[in-house]
């Protein structure tokens, strides 16, 4: 699906998540974005990882090669396991052209995707290339069309912030300190 | 007026290095950054569809408020109508109690710091913890929040080491990245212990019982996550119809607030949402809604004050508000700060508690401008200010002077004599640089202009009108600053008229325009002095009604309506008034401008924005290409051309050591564009200008745009 469109949403995205230091990749296949996440995660002194499995983890065989690269992957039990957790893997289910904002909706306000991307210093957000929107008022009324809004919509824009002492921009309060965004063509 | 107290307050602030520091970076790069911001957005539109969504609301709140009430409860929601703060923190209470809840945390909420509901709580033996940063700094600290997006933007670093110092036993270093760390270790624990969290919210949505918070930290996130019972808290101003017009509001909000195209997190709860408990298992959350009213209504039903709703509080008021870059939050008093929370302090705690803050206003209308709900939040405060006056009446002072003032022969008699009386003062100069005794304060770091000695009312006689076939006919409003104190502004808006073949009448009979009275809350000596100035302008007989100082004019065209709305006959000739009434710039430009003229040498101007000229008016291109297009001027752009002068009136009386530094950063603006000459349309900002100038720089001249255009159009030179 590279079609010029989700060409140029998917440059616009990834310099509005770039602009809030967020990191951004994008790969073909469900195999190639496990393979990536192990790569990247490895590189940065991961050993071990929630992963909640969405479509593409499945799909892409995370967790046998996340572990295969010597990362140890914990996929349930989030509450006991998140807080100390070095990273988390979730899939999204959209993400804002405009704003470089993935868009949280599971239509049942499903906790351990919360806590996946809460609680760990490291979230790793996989996403489909085609469910890139362009504007925020676009995502809004995609929001709205749904059956029933979800009982827990979250917008992520790059990492946690603060700028609560003496207006000095600070990464890394309450959620994850990076955030690592992966598109799936 | 100010009281002791509060002077006190004030002084103690501008003491405050450690204040000055933070809150002056702040405000130097906020409007570059949120102009930044908003680049590629149509600002207007967006205020204008936030507008139609808000005052829909509160045009509809009952409805909204059963419609919210309606969708939130069918997606399995507790909804709570609080009247007070007292219901409020009753239902918390006794919900914690039911619920068996011990540890609270709460994400930021500023209706809860309106109630002090941390207080009430902790009271019942309940461990209630802030978790935004800032918010927990100032729990810690047993602060107040000083301003509502940044609450602890008055601490300094090292403040905050000591404060985690002294809470955690150990010594915290002075370093940021190392606080911020210490803060997510300890919050953590409290987060991860929690039974209950406690949010506000920043929009209510009627249409789907949808709750929406803007946060940056995640904060907001973990507390709708990680605890058993939910409870938000929510101001009935929150309400907003449909799920879609709050993209309006988000658009907005982080641009405003803190230059941000979106803040980090956007969170949206729709009824309980599931959770784990202790045994493991994991269920839908006891979830509570508390919508609080609190004073609101009775400031909504106020037609006055019913735009307050349109609030979507962004504080983007008191970020560009050059008296609170200098005081800070906490001098307000209270909990809500700057303008708009001088407004919110009056409903929603007591008008005695906004009596002092309303003071603070300098009337400069920078707030209105990037107010993304269309606030007009200088009227509200001149409204407060007014039915104060009217309820508890003026200091005698300020009354006598005021009584003196709406008596036009006693007035201007005296006023005659001060030209004679002050020359001791003067020593021949057209200034006086000092006064001795108590009054010498006002000439500490600038000079007073010195009365004229031959009033314009008595130069308008000299002045030899040439009009061949004349188009028709202008009255001059000359204004007290240019009868009595600058009359050859006067003599450059005649001739200047005269060109453009009108001829220019001076009716006797007119006098203050009232906006001293207007600005200290005294109405009904501003009633007489619009009753007294309409009938002696007599706008029916006049094609134009000119006056060259834009608080006159603005009075002219909108103040004299709104204090004399009462009567119809003087209502329809005040409407006649300003329907013909224009400040010269805007005059000459709508005229079609002056011939191509001027006399060729090099004169290097920079031009100062007055507050009432462009924003009550709308006019800063037209003077700007009336100086351009006179040969010899080369206009240089200073920096926050448009910032208040300082001057606002009696400001500068009632607050020198507020107006004096405000009056500093226009004069450091000004010596930077290295020009000789600075170019104002207010006779105001010249007295203000020219009297710092006067003691720092006295090689720069201030000149109202008539008069410079006066002498560099003159064949011969006649300079005074």
């Amino acid at each position: 699906m590279a079609n010029a469109r989700s060409a140029e949403l998917y440059e616009r995205f990834k310099a509005k998540l770039e602009a809030v230091s967020g990191e951004c990749y994008r790969v073909d296949t469900e195999e190639e974005a496990g393979k990536l996440i192990g790569t990247v995660l490895k590189d940065k002194g991961v050993q071990n990882v929630a992963l909640l499995e969405g479509e593409v983890a499945k799909k892409g065989n995370f967790a046998q090669q996340l572990k295969s690269m010597n990362i140890d992957v914990m996929s349930d039990n989030f509450r006991k396991v998140t807080p100390d957790a070095q990273a988390g893997i979730t899939q999204v289910s959209y993400a804002i052209a405009e704003l470089g904002t993935l868009v949280q909706a599971d239509d049942d306000a499903n906790v351990d995707q919360r806590l996946c991307s809460t609680l760990v210093p490291i979230h790793v957000a996989v996403v489909r290339t085609e469910t890139l929107l362009p504007n925020l008022a676009e995502t809004m009324s995609t929001i709205h069309r749904l059956p029933r809004i979800p009982g827990f919509v979250g917008f992520i824009t790059g990492p946690s912030r603060t700028s609560d002492i003496e207006r000095v921009l600070t990464i890394g309060v309450h959620g994850p300190k990076q955030l690592i965004v992966v598109f799936v063509d | 007026m100010a009281d002791k107290q509060f002077k006190k307050k004030i002084s103690d602030a501008l003491d405050n290095d450690v204040l000055r520091g933070a809150l002056g970076r702040f405000g130097d790069t906020y409007i570059a950054a949120r102009e930044k911001a908003y680049e590629g957005y149509d600002f207007p539109s967006i205020r204008e569809n936030i507008v139609k969504v808000k005052s829909y609301a509160a045009s509809h709140l009952d409805e909204m408020i059963d419609q919210f009430e309606k969708t939130a409860t069918a997606r399995g929601a507790k909804v709570f109508r609080a009247a007070t703060g007292e219901d409020a923190k009753k239902y918390i209470s006794e919900l914690a109690k039911q619920q068996g809840v011990k540890r609270i945390v709460k994400s930021k909420s500023m209706a809860s710091e309106e109630i002090l509901l941390n207080k009430a709580l902790m009271a019942e033996g309940i461990d209630v913890q802030e978790t935004d940063l800032g918010e927990w700094i100032l729990q810690l600290a047993g602060q107040h929040p000083s301003h509502m997006v940044m609450p602890a933007i008055h601490m300094t670093k090292e403040e905050v080491a000591d404060i985690f110092s002294g809470h955690l036993q150990r010594v915290s270093q002075p370093v940021i990245t190392e606080l911020v760390k210490t803060a997510r270790a300890e919050l953590r624990k409290k987060f991860l212990e929690a039974d209950m969290g406690i949010s506000g919210a920043n929009m209510a949505i009627a249409e789907t019982g949808t709750l929406m918070v803007v946060t940056n930290e995640g904060n907001a996130r973990l507390t709708s996550t990680l605890p058993r019972v939910h409870v938000f808290l929510v101001g009935i101003e929150k309400l907003v119809p449909n799920f879609e017009d709050a993209t309006h509001i988000l658009q907005a909000l982080p641009r405003s607030a803190t230059a941000q195209q979106i803040t980090s997190y956007v969170t949206m709860v729709t009824g309980p949402t599931p959770a784990y408990y202790e045994d493991g298992s994991v269920k839908d959350k006891e979830f509570h809604i508390i919508l609080m009213d609190n004073g609101r209504r009775k400031m909504y039903n106020d037609p006055k004050f019913k735009k307050t709703f349109q609030c979507i509080r962004c504080a983007s008021c008191l970020n560009v508000c050059p008296a609170f870059q200098l005081v800070g939050g906490h001098v307000y008093g209270h909990i809500y700060t700057g303008g708009i929370g001088t407004i919110l302090t009056n409903f929603l705690n007591s008008e005695n508690d906004a009596k002092n803050p309303q003071n603070l206003c300098l009337q400069c209308g920078k707030c209105a401008e990037v107010c993304p709900g269309n606030l007009d939040i200088p009227e509200m405060i001149l409204e407060l200010r007014n039915r104060m006056g009217e309820k508890q009446g003026l200091p005698f002072t300020q009354k006598f002077a005021l009584d003196v003032v709406s008596n036009r022969r006693l007035f201007h008699s005296l006023l005659r004599v001060a030209s004679k009386a002050q020359k001791p003062f003067t020593k021949g100069q057209p200034v006086i640089r000092h006064l001795p005794l108590f009054l010498a304060g006002m000439t500490e770091k600038k000079s007073l202009p010195a009365v004229a000695d031959i009033p314009f009312r008595d130069v308008f006689k000299t002045i030899k009108q040439d009009v061949k076939r004349p188009k028709g006919k202008i009255a001059f409003y000359s204004g007290c600053l240019i009868d009595f104190v600058y009359p050859r502004i006067g003599e450059g808006v005649i001739s200047a008229l005269n060109e453009k073949g009108y001829e220019v009448v001076f009716p006797e009979g007119q006098s203050c325009c009232g906006a001293p009275a207007t600005y200290m809350g005294d109405r009904n000596n501003a009633r007489k002095l619009a009753i007294m100035n309409i009938e002696a302008l007599n706008a029916e007989s006049v094609d134009y009604v000119v006056s060259a100082c834009p608080t006159c004019t603005h009075a002219l065209k909108d103040s004299f309506q709104d204090l004399v709305k009462d009567d119809p006959s003087l209502a329809a000739r005040a409407a006649e008034l300003s329907r013909k009434s224009f400040d010269f710039s805007k005059l000459l430009s709508d005229l079609g401008g002056l011939e191509p003229g001027g006399d060729g040498v090099p004169l290097k101007v920079t031009y100062h924005d007055s507050c009432h000229l462009k924003r009550k008016m709308g006019v800063y291109a037209e003077q700007r290409k009336l100086l351009s297009d006179t040969t010899g001027v080369e206009l240089i752009e200073m920096k926050e051309s448009d910032r208040c002068c300082g001057f606002a009136g009696s400001y500068s009386i009632k607050f020198p050591e507020l107006s004096e530094p405000i009056l500093e950063r226009k004069l450091n603006n000004i010596e930077a564009t290295g020009a000789k000459v600075v170019a104002v349309d207010c006779p105001g900002c010249l007295m203000q200008i020219s009297g710092g100038l006067d003691k720092r720089n006295p090689n720069i001249k201030v000149v109202h745009t008539a008069e410079l255009l006066f002498d560099k159009r003159k064949k011969t030179s006649k300079k005074s």
